[in-house]
């Protein structure tokens, strides 16, 4: 693992029961990096996601990461949260303070501060007491990028951020992560489906085909 | 109401008392209960309770103890991710209801129960509630409720998004049987004198009339405790002025609020889009 990575990931296999879903996976995430997973539907971005995220159980190979010391900022898909649970955007938010107060501990004043402002970097000041449900697709990809950023985390981990957003609100979320990675430094380590919004943004991509990896320039896409 | 209050009281203060601890408790858990959707694991649990109870008579043992260990045995086999031997929890919960309600009968035929105590064991009477078993119901529910509020933010975020929750560092399945176990302990408390249906009601019922009222967590669970205390005081009231059985009664008074709760959100929305029509045009 070279000195400026933060994530490296070395010959990783991994398989649900028979079938190989990722094959000799090797690469490095840069400390500060814009680093998308790309690839088709089941190619394994999310699996390869969660294995870095100790979710899932890789069957070979070495992963190194900083996430038991210092838990990265996750971003699952829209579809892992139930619209059924009846939380506002704030309960939601507040979620991402439990590392910080744990079970036992009110919310203090600073941590109300962390909600506030991470709320207001994603844009959504003002929505603090609408229900999920009430919450627009993008408005609900925002809310959760904001619980993975009120504790201030070194690694953002994106799961299909933009999955099912319109051209627009995708561009916007990605501007969103752009700046969050100037400003603050931010690692973000995504997966995302489509590739030409990308263009511009990333200095390198990831792509997945048949469990394999493939580190390529995006210009080349 | 308030009138048949007062009588319900003075004629049968345990059965009250009792009524409405098991309601309060229960209808709180079992917000978790719909919003898991796990609705089916309250009818098994009040099958493997009262077939802990049986067998409890049966060994002359105490029947909060049976019920107790059958079902925190039966609520840790169910918490468990069964993912991996690809069979739906909803098939592992059926299959355990049929075995613990066939078991149960079986376990009643082979014993010298006459029929009363049969039924009572089976179907429950609040109104039979007596002091000691006020006592011991106390004992156990009292703990479980305030163990499920003091809890309730892990157990919340580990059901709402488990591996979120996962990456920031919290142990999912150690707060997922915390709430389980609190399930586990309320429903084998309180089976022995409400019965299955009773504590199957207080379970889906209340906290399902809530869910339609409400848009966030505590007031719906106040919600739903709150009509499950309006459904058992409704339900005690008839069934002494009519000369109905409690437990049914009160099951149809809670059925009866839920429908109004329905009709009121309908209600509710038809207004609401009245409204945007009129300021549309």
């Amino acid at each position: 693992m070279s000195a400026e990575a933060i994530i490296a990931c070395m010959g990783v296999y991994v398989y649900y029961g028979q079938e190989e879903i990722l094959r000799d996976v090797t690469f490095e995430v840069k400390r500060g990096a814009f680093f998308p997973l790309v690839g088709p539907n089941g190619a394994g971005k999310s699996t390869l996601l969660k294995v870095l995220l100790g979710l899932v159980r890789c069957a070979q190979g070495r992963i190194n990461t900083p996430f038991d010391r210092h838990p990265p900022g996750y971003v699952p898909q829209q579809a892992s949260i139930d619209p059924m649970y009846p939380v506002t955007l704030r309960d939601i938010v507040a979620m991402g303070l439990y590392p910080r107060t744990g079970w036992w501990r009110r919310r203090v004043s600073e941590a109300r501060r962390s909600m506030a402002e991470a709320i207001n970097r994603v844009g959504l000041s003002g929505h603090e007491s609408k229900s999920f449900l009430e919450l627009s697709g993008g408005m609900r990809q925002k809310t959760l990028i904001a619980r993975a950023l009120v504790n201030g985390p070194d690694v953002l981990v994106l799961d299909e951020p933009t999955a099912g957003l319109d051209e627009e609100s995708q561009r916007e979320v990605l501007t969103h992560l752009m700046r969050l990675k100037e400003e603050h430094g931010t690692t973000v380590l995504m997966a995302h489906h489509g590739e030409y919004l990308l263009n511009g943004l990333a200095e390198e991509v990831c792509e997945i085909q048949h469990g394999r990896v493939l580190l390529r320039k995006p210009s080349d896409v | 109401m308030f009138d048949g209050l007062v009588r319900a009281w003075n004629l049968f203060p345990n059965a009250l008392a009792a009524a409405l601890l098991i309601a309060v408790v229960c209808s709180a858990l079992g917000v978790f209960v719909l919003l898991k959707r796990v609705v089916f694991i309250g009818i098994t649990l009040s099958e493997i309770a009262a077939l802990g109870i049986a067998l409890s008579m049966a060994f002359e043992l105490p029947p909060i103890l049976g019920a107790g260990i059958l079902t925190l045995a039966s609520v840790t086999m169910l918490a468990a991710p069964l993912e991996s031997v690809r069979l739906p929890k909803d098939a592992v919960m059926g299959t355990v209801f049929v075995l613990a309600s066939g078991l149960a009968i079986l376990v009643v035929a082979r014993s010298g129960f006459g029929l009363h105590e049969v039924k009572t064991l089976l179907y429950g009477d609040i109104i039979l509630t007596s002091p000691a078993d006020l006592a011991v119901m106390a004992a156990v529910l009292l703990p479980v409720f305030a163990a499920f509020l003091l809890f309730l933010r892990p157990i919340l975020y580990c059901s709402l998004d488990r591996d979120a929750a996962r990456v920031m560092g919290m142990r999912v399945m150690f707060w997922e049987l915390v709430y389980f176990y609190c399930l586990g302990l309320a429903v084998s408390s309180a089976s022995k004198t409400a019965g299955g249906l009773l504590v199957f009601c207080y379970l889906v019922v209340p906290p399902a009339a809530g869910l339609l009222l409400m848009k966030r967590l505590i007031p719906l669970m106040l919600v739903s405790t709150g009509l499950a205390v309006v459904a058992t005081i409704l339900g005690i009231t008839w069934s002494l002025n009519h000369d109905l059985p409690a437990n049914q009664t009160i099951a149809v008074a809670a059925c009866v609020l839920l429908v109004g709760a329905f009709l009121l959100r309908a209600g509710k929305h038809r207004l609401i889009r009245r409204r945007n029509d009129v300021q549309e045009h």
